[in-house]
């Protein structure tokens, strides 16, 4: 330590802490950051944390391993069309694997929403903040920006991935631009996945100021709400009958709501649901029926919801 | 806005005075009807170091928030350095240094680490934050420990972190909210050192929030008293001094008996603890306590010149309630 100090070029070798060395005071009289520019640099500083940059290997583990398996499909499916030459496309850009994406990103949503916003309600860091030129809400917001870009990476690269691994085995431009524009519908929709779950991790997470509890906080009631609307979708189907010709009872298709998971599934059915010739009601034969449109407004309803809920956390909380 | 609003905002306005580093104005604040945090304070502060004295509750980690701009007041204006504290509160939060009370540092993070990033939220550019984080914890007196986690530190380390951390946006003024909380009689001396070489060498002005009178006087220049949200005294320092100098005496036996002597005397004695608190106006206080003993012929077995404490400050004694309440202003 004292050797680099020497090197370094600091005071000498018997520095002992708690003396205090005349180097003299600068000032800083150059440009400062405005308010926007600060918030972005907390945005950027959260955005490392989530993916535990600067904290240790250890912290890098579990986003590296989520991000692997939620590529996973995209990787499978390029290998797959590029051995089986004529093989389509196994995996679409809008439905992913549902399934997958919904584990992976729980996971992933409980571990790492708390590295955002835990330690500085836990070690009391916030008044440091609210000191500074920022006002009460930018510190929410650039927290929550910071965690949608962190989801948009985990759901959006394999969606890049899974594009690059298409494009490199079609022919023509044509089919090119097929798939460019499948694509598009397709990063909108992991947007719709990332702005939702990010809202909610963060909101659930802020409720504690230890990771632990918070981790529990962000992933118990994840789990138990997808697992509980899985179970109502199943019963429904099985235990009633149809509400009507290629409809599905009202419990299976309403059970959906339950979980920001199979709420976003709903969202997609609703939004792609091809208009048959028969009329309204009778093409969509979703698990979601004729309800669509509630699966659109208790999205933007969540959402709503979960985001003034963030704004009313941290307005809350003390200032110094 | 019409002209006539314009006219009626104009005439209401408020105009802090430029030449004040903190003011405030008939400033109150108001939690509920019961419950005053600040009731009126009117006070002025000059550059310097200034004490802010007062008892735990007595409003002062209120009035601090409300000169950072994060609570607006029920009444009345404060100002930092000339600009508003309601309208201007981003510019203040620029130009000021915040020293929280409480621990309010993550120990999983390194003291460089964390200056830097409160450099940047203080709105320095990357390059210029690492700078002024290594000179900030450097002239705390924090050295190669500042590559270590903060949760390695001791006490005294991390109130030096924490006053880094104030310092490393270049702050025209310093609010620091018990700085010695926590710390051992050396490392107390050491923390007001530091402060008191912030305040003469760096040119920055500095608020210091104490409930011990005792431990800052040997660094203010100026000293705010409040009790109860109302101011009780502003002043320089070495006029509070003077003002509420007393002299503690006792004796063996015979205490009551000195005490009648002295009011024949002309003093007024007031009892306390086991002596007598005589308030100092001279020479000839010493003088008329000296004949009044020897008259007597009583065992004298103390007499000294206390240090002042805040208690003592808000001692409604008669010996001492002569020149402690009052509105004044530091200027």
């Amino acid at each position: 330590m004292s050797a680099d100090a020497q090197a370094a070029g600091l005071p000498a070798p018997q520095v002992e802490s708690g003396v205090i060395h005349d180097i003299g005071y600068r000032r800083y009289d150059a440009q400062r950051l405005g308010r926007a520019q600060i918030v972005r640099a907390l945005t950027w500083h959260s955005l490392r944390s989530a993916f535990g940059i600067g904290r240790g290997a250890r912290a890098k583990i579990f986003p590296v391993l989520l991000f692997v398996l939620i590529s996973l499909p995209a990787v499978v499916n390029a290998v797959a069309m590029a051995t089986n030459h004529g093989q389509g496309a196994i995996v679409t850009y809008d439905d992913y694997i549902p399934s997958l994406r919904a584990v992976s990103m729980l996971i992933f949503i409980a571990l790492a929403a708390p590295n955002l916003v835990s330690g500085d309600l836990r070690y009391h860091t916030l008044p440091l903040y609210f000191a500074r030129p920022i006002s009460r809400i930018d510190y929410p917001m650039a927290k929550l920006a910071a965690f949608i870009i962190a989801c948009l990476v985990m759901l959006e690269i394999p969606e890049i991935i899974l594009y690059i691994g298409i494009v490199t085995q079609v022919h023509g431009a044509g089919q090119v631009w097929d798939q460019t524009k499948q694509l598009g519908p397709g990063l909108l929709y992991g947007a719709a996945w990332a702005v939702l779950l990010a809202s909610i991790g963060l909101l659930l997470a802020s409720t504690t100021g230890k990771r632990v509890f918070a981790i529990c906080a962000v992933g118990i009631p994840l789990f138990f709400s997808y697992i509980v609307a899985n179970v109502l979708m199943h019963i429904g189907q099985q235990a009633f009958g149809p509400a009507g010709p290629g409809q599905p009872s009202a419990l299976s298709s309403l059970a959906g709501l339950l979980s920001p998971f199979t709420l976003l599934g709903g969202l997609l059915h609703w939004l792609r649901a091809p208009v048959s010739a028969l009329g309204p009601g009778h093409a969509q034969q979703t698990i979601i029926g004729n309800y669509g449109p509630v699966y659109g407004v208790v999205f933007v309803l969540v959402l709503a919801v979960a985001i003034g809920g963030l704004l009313a956390r941290y307005r809350k909380v003390a200032v110094a | 806005m019409t002209a006539t609003d314009t006219r009626h905002a104009a005439g209401k306005a408020w105009t802090p005075d430029p030449g004040a580093v903190i003011q405030a104005d008939a400033l109150t604040l108001r939690y509920t009807a019961k419950i005053i945090a600040l009731d009126e304070l009117t006070v002025k502060i000059a550059p310097g170091i200034t004490g802010l004295i007062g008892a735990n509750g007595a409003g002062k980690s209120t009035l601090i928030k409300i000169l950072l701009g994060l609570l607006p007041p029920t009444a009345g204006h404060a100002a930092v350095l000339g600009r508003d504290c309601v309208t201007s509160g981003y510019e203040i939060r620029t130009l000021t240094g915040y020293m929280p009370e409480h621990d309010c540092l993550p120990p999983d993070m390194s003291a460089t680490e964390l200056v830097t990033h409160l450099g940047r939220m203080s709105g320095l550019p990357a390059t210029a934050a690492r700078e002024r984080a290594a000179d900030s914890l450097r002239h705390v007196g924090l050295y190669e420990e500042r590559y270590r986690q903060i949760g390695t530190y001791s006490t005294g380390m991390k109130q030096r972190v924490k006053l880094a951390q104030a310092l490393v946006g270049d702050p025209r003024l310093l609010l620091l909210d018990e700085p010695t909380n926590g710390l051992d009689p050396a490392g107390r001396t050491a923390m007001l050192e530091l402060i008191g070489r912030i305040g003469a060498e760096f040119g920055i002005s500095i608020m210091v929030a104490s409930h011990l009178l005792g431990e800052i006087e040997q660094i203010c220049d100026h000293l705010v008293a409040i009790e109860g949200g109302r101011l009780l005294r502003a002043d320089t320092i070495s006029s509070v001094t003077q003002a509420s100098a007393v002299l503690l005496v006792e004796v063996d036996e015979g205490t009551e008996q000195l005490a009648a002597e002295l009011t024949r005397r002309g003093l007024s004695p007031v009892a306390y603890e086991r002596g007598l608190l005589i308030q100092l106006a001279g020479d000839e206080t010493y003088d008329a306590i000296r004949d009044a003993v020897a008259d007597l012929g009583l065992p004298l077995s103390r007499m000294e010149r206390r240090r002042h404490r805040i208690e003592e400050l808000f001692r409604t004694d008669p010996a001492l309630a002569g020149e402690t309440i009052g509105v004044g202003s530091v200027s």
